[in-house]
């Protein structure tokens, strides 16, 4: 007992070598008590394992979170009043991080997301901060969400000291995709073919989207066949808006948030916790006349639905799948309610409460699997 | 009196009527490939009609399936014909900068007018700020639009100082365009990542933007501003001999000089506006114009108008074909385009163009 208590967490100070995303080995006197977020969007997990109070060992972040998505940012500002106080950094990525200030903060470890590498390395921060003990750890819950998601949670758990914690959030997020997954496999439906619109409403283009990375692959663990996979050849890109119409695709899904403070009264859809879904709702039906729709079978079933952008870079994606399939498959999974499993999973993991409005669709949509090409 | 002396003003008119011919052939020669270019432009698409259908989705739009009538009409159209516009609003304003500064590296790029539209949108895509109130959705190209014209009144401004000459207008250009990067950076550092990528993707071009009311203002600023220029060609031809030279023609340069400066904004001004920056066709379609007809405006202003045109038109057809499917950004298509031939004719012609 004693034993097994001292390997789940050892005493402050004592030196664990752990292997990063990239594959480095990297030596970390754990369990940390000082950490930099090098993301902002790293307290998705955090916050998944100091439930309690995941400020705690915060003690410097980049300013993501707050900008990309406030309304989580003020929910736990509202239970945490001292995250107002963390320091906030620039980028690795974009040249912009104070490594004196980063100094000044003591921290016990940096965790720096995987495209920082190019940057720090050239900047050689790794060295300069391996010279005063501070030791730098990658982590990736964006590039390849599927894959690395789940070593990057058992990776902070680990220095955090919070193993079993972290197995607990892996093990729940993993049952929840495997009840999509697994039942894909199991029955394997006709894929419904999938258009993505990225970030709807931000932009006056048309047609930006997704390669098979990303929400390109969650359209496909949630059965569905994303049209631009072989056309965008990296993660983000965008396509010709006649190729849509070529493509016929079966179902529209627009990601899109709350975008008032960068396109006022603008056409995006404000999805996201806690929103006004009538409205949402009413924003939505603009996309059907969108010219590069016409006459798709999408346009023709109603089949066009609006989900909150910020799950292309959030380790609760499962959710999202979640809901992909019930729109591709309702049938299938009739019995299946991401609102509940999101609600679960905030009751169990997190700090702050649940607020529905991450999804919605048109009404009168046609069922998707009925009228999919086999 | 000798039978040479004679024949030489009948030899002199002949060869200069052989050579308005040669020009007038030339011009034609682009007006058929610039046809040929928007034809194509046409016809291609991911989705495969035929030239046939094309046509009649054309010529007859109630006759055609609704789909058919949406890609040719909302999606191939207003692109293919914004092309042309935008290639021949910025080639015109580039040749008429680069004559009346009398500077051959003069081009609303390089006055900062591409530089503060740039600045402009990203103060829109990053902050949500509008610097004039606007229509939803129009924030955007409003805002380029309202810093493209500011940056061209401090120019005119500056230039109606005395002692400045043309040199000192490029210089204060180049130094605008400094600013507004700088300005640029200081956005970007202060935006999220994503409107960072909004704001590059914005500077490369795409003419996915087009919209007929777009491309009716583009087209409106063109049939407004040509007809002045070719009013005031032969002034402007005078102009390139240099100052002096045309005052003493009895020429208000001044005069001449900023109202030229306003046309060339509002030409500069919309397409950046509404499609980003496609900056190199106001440099490069004035040159190739240049190099291939002269300097003589009754034939360098027509020409002008069909290289830009029908270089941003084959960039066109060439960004929707790189990667099938796929939108490649315009501004990078036409620099890569446009560069190499460029090279070729400056190192192929065997005259001083400049």
């Amino acid at each position: 007992m004693d034993k097994a208590e001292a390997a789940s967490s050892p005493p402050p100070g004592q030196s664990i070598t752990v292997k990063d995303l990239l594959g480095r080995e990297v030596q970390v006197r754990a369990p940390v008590q000082r950490v930099i977020l090098g993301e902002g969007r790293q307290l998705y997990l955090v916050a998944a394992l100091d439930t309690d109070n995941p400020v705690q060992r915060i003690v410097g972040w980049r300013k993501d979170l707050i900008q990309a998505d406030p309304d989580t940012y003020s929910a736990y500002a509202k239970k945490f009043p001292a995250i107002a106080d963390i320091p906030t950094f620039g980028g690795f990525e974009d040249g912009t991080f104070d490594i004196e200030q980063a100094i000044a903060q003591k921290p016990d470890v940096i965790l720096l997301n995987i495209e920082a590498q190019r940057a720090t390395d050239d900047a050689r921060y790794i060295e300069k901060l391996a010279a005063l003990g501070i030791p730098v750890v990658y982590v990736d819950f964006r590039h390849h969400p599927m894959e690395n998601t789940e070593p990057t949670m058992r990776l902070i758990g680990r220095l955090f000291g919070k193993e079993a914690r972290a197995d607990e959030f892996i093990a729940y997020r993993n049952a929840q995709i495997r009840r999509v997954a697994d039942t894909i496999a199991a029955h394997q439906p006709a894929r419904p073919k999938v258009f993505i619109e990225r970030i709807g409403g931000y932009s006056e283009d048309c047609c930006l989207s997704f390669g098979n990375e990303n929400f390109g692959k969650f359209v496909e663990v949630a059965g569905g066949n994303n049209v631009a996979k072989g056309v965008i050849p990296g993660t983000f890109g965008q396509l010709n808006p006649e190729q849509v119409i070529a493509a016929n695709p079966d179902q529209i899904v627009v990601t899109s948030a709350n975008w008032e403070a960068y396109v006022p009264s603008g056409s995006w859809i404000g999805v996201g916790p806690g929103a006004d879904l009538p409205e949402a709702r009413r924003k939505l039906e603009a996309y059907t006349r969108r010219p590069a729709y016409a006459g798709t079978r999408a346009a023709q079933g109603r089949a066009f639905h609006a989900i909150w952008h910020q799950f292309y870079n959030s380790p609760y994606e499962f959710v999202a799948i979640q809901q992909l399939a019930k729109w591709f498959h309702p049938t299938l999974f009739a019995d299946l309610d991401p609102d509940a499993t999101y609600r679960e999973m905030h009751e169990r993991f997190l700090p702050v409460p649940f607020q529905p409005g991450y999804f919605v669709s048109l009404e009168g949509a046609a069922p998707a699997s009925a009228k999919a090409a086999p | 009196m000798t039978s040479p002396a004679m024949t030489a003003p009948a030899d002199q008119s002949a060869g200069y009527r052989a050579m308005v011919r040669r020009k007038r052939w030339l011009l034609l020669g682009f007006l058929v490939l610039t046809t040929l270019s928007l034809v194509l432009d046409l016809a291609l698409g991911p989705v495969g009609y035929s030239v046939k259908e094309v046509v009649q989705a054309v010529l007859w739009p109630d006759s055609v399936p609704m789909q058919l009538r949406v890609v040719v009409w909302d999606i191939r159209l207003p692109t293919a014909l914004m092309a042309l516009a935008v290639g021949a609003a910025l080639s015109v304003a580039g040749a008429q900068m680069q004559t009346t500064l009398n500077n051959p590296l003069a081009s609303p790029f390089t006055l900062g007018i591409s530089a503060a539209a740039s600045f402009g949108a990203a103060l829109g895509l990053a902050f949500g700020v509008a610097l004039f109130p606007s229509f939803a959705g129009y924030v955007v190209p409003v805002n380029a639009f309202v810093m493209a014209m500011l940056s061209a009144g401090l120019i005119h401004l500056l230039s109606m100082k005395r002692g400045v000459t043309t040199a000192t207008i490029v210089l204060l250009g180049i130094a605008l365009v400094f600013t507004f990067n700088a300005l640029l950076a200081l956005v970007q550092y202060f935006a999220t990542e994503q409107a960072v990528a909004a704001v590059v993707f914005w500077t490369m071009g795409s003419l996915t933007k087009a919209t007929w009311p777009k491309l009716g203002v583009t087209c409106l600023v063109i049939a407004i501003t040509l007809p002045l220029f070719a009013r005031n060609s032969w002034a402007l031809t005078a102009l390139r001999l240099g100052d002096d030279k045309a005052a003493s023609f009895g020429i208000n340069v001044a005069r001449l000089r900023l109202q030229t400066l306003v046309m060339i904004s509002l030409l500069a001004a919309f397409p950046v506006a509404f499609v980003g920056t496609i900056g190199f066709v106001g440099l490069v379609g004035p040159h190739i114009a240049r190099m291939l007809i002269g300097e003589d405006q009754r034939f360098f202003l027509p020409a002008s108008v069909m290289t830009g045109a029908l270089l941003l038109s084959i960039s066109s057809v060439v960004s929707k074909t790189l990667i099938p499917g796929a939108i490649f950004p315009i501004g990078v298509v036409t620099s890569l385009i446009g560069v190499p031939f460029f090279i070729s004719l400056i190192l192929g012609s065997k005259e001083r163009s400049w």
